[in-house]
């Protein structure tokens, strides 16, 4: 082994990521290279004194903000006058009546919340000139990409024939959770085509638009789409339906 | 699968998820904001949780709401001023004089932390910090094995350049 190799072997190694065979063989090329050994030795040293940096546990107020919202998620103040009308839809209707309608406010909320997170995700991945981190010509290269790094298979389809080439793929987050993000092109609007498997209770099919960017959102074959783009509405709106035919 | 409640599984995390955003913020009360904020949307997404690591999932969360909130209002690279050291948890078992030194080279690689850039800040904080693995840290940051790895290794070279002095002074070089 070269020091050059060793080299890029010791961080793994100080954090327990290295496989044993790299293990022994670094350690083999330790014992006769000191200039390596000093570089391990720093690690070393570093780490013990970074393992005193502060740990900032939270606050007792703070944890006692968290345990409210943890605990009581749905009762806060203006939720109140909700369980006032919920109190006379029970006296109405009945107790199917109070669970649609809070059903029905819960997707409302996560559907914006959702759009809103996309488009955070759009605009950042523009801004960090961070669109995709596999490039492609068509479908082919795109789809097996996401194998090994998603439990789901996106549908990955070419648009190029209708004028919106796809770019390529990356992996981004969603809710927290890992997605599929496509990114398609018509001139020099980008869009975002984010997919992952239906679960969060959203609303099945969605159109808004903020701050200039247009959102479309639609449930097909269990997965979830969420296209992003400051594409003007009619060119947008092709896009969307030769996506969904 | 019994299903556990937000408040099993998510709230043991809380110091994870304040210790993450404080070092992202470096500040107290911009850390409190963005835990309450995670909190609020981990608890509307908890139901599409699909992994059992809850801990991940958060700081990921932690993560996103910070980089909406702060990177581009702030300046990710901003360096701004570290308080107290009141968190602190110097070894007990050395001399005075080697508690002095040791605790002049942690105050000295707090400060050399704060001010690397938020990328390479934090994945030191979530190897060294939370002991996260390089999987679980790609997971929480959005990037390749490969590139935590990269980071990592960069990071801790920027140290020691800052650091080399104080590193020999504790006696531990060679």
């Amino acid at each position: 082994m070269i020091c050059l190799e060793a080299r890029r072997l010791v961080d793994p190694f100080v954090d327990n990521e290295l496989g044993p065979a790299a293990s022994a063989d670094l350690q083999a090329h330790l014992a006769s290279c000191t200039t390596c050994r000093q570089l391990l030795a720093d690690r070393d040293s570093l780490g013990r004194l970074v393992r005193h940096l502060p740990y900032y546990p939270a606050s007792d107020q703070l944890r006692a903000k968290i345990v409210r919202i943890s605990t009581r998620p749905r009762f806060n103040r203006r939720l109140l006058a909700w369980a006032a009308v919920l109190a006379l839809a029970v006296s109405l209707g009945g107790s199917v009546e109070v669970a649609r309608f809070a059903r029905t406010r819960r997707v409302v909320e996560t559907t914006a919340s959702v759009a809103d997170e996309v488009i955070g995700d759009h605009i950042r991945a523009l801004r960090d000139a961070h669109l995709f981190d596999v490039r492609s010509s068509d479908q082919h290269t795109v789809k097996p990409w996401f194998l090994g790094k998603l439990d789901f298979s996106p549908p990955v389809e070419d648009l190029s024939s209708i004028g919106f080439p796809l770019l390529g793929g990356r992996l981004d987050h969603v809710a927290g959770q890992p997605v599929a993000a496509l990114v398609y092109q018509r001139r020099l609007h980008p869009i975002n085509m984010f997919i992952w498997p239906a679960g969060d209770p959203t609303a099945a099919s969605d159109s808004r638009s903020i701050r200039g960017f247009q959102v479309r959102h639609w449930i097909r074959h269990g997965m979830s789409f969420w296209a992003v783009s400051d594409l003007n509405d009619a060119e947008f709106g092709e896009f969307v339906r030769a996506l969904q035919r | 699968m019994p299903r556990q409640t937000f408040e099993e599984v998510v709230l043991p995390h809380l110091d994870a998820a304040f210790n993450y955003a404080r070092w992202l913020t470096r500040s107290d009360a911009d850390a409190e904001d963005v835990v309450q904020d995670a909190y609020v949307r981990a608890l509307r997404f908890f139901s599409s949780l699909r992994s059992d690591d809850a801990r991940s999932w958060l700081l990921t969360i932690v993560r996103n709401t910070w980089y909406g909130r702060f990177s581009q209002a702030r300046g990710a690279n901003q360096t701004t001023i570290y308080d107290d050291m009141t968190h602190d948890r110097p070894d007990h078992g050395l001399d005075p004089e080697a508690l002095v030194m040791q605790q002049q080279a942690i105050e000295k690689v707090q400060r050399a932390v704060q001010e690397l850039p938020a990328d390479f800040r934090e994945v030191i904080v979530l190897r060294e910090l939370e002991e996260l693995s390089y999987r679980e840290i790609a997971a929480v940051a959005g990037i390749p094995i490969g590139t935590v790895m990269s980071r990592l290794a960069r990071a801790r070279e920027r140290l020691l350049a800052i650091l080399e002095p104080s590193v020999a002074r504790t006696g531990k070089r060679s």
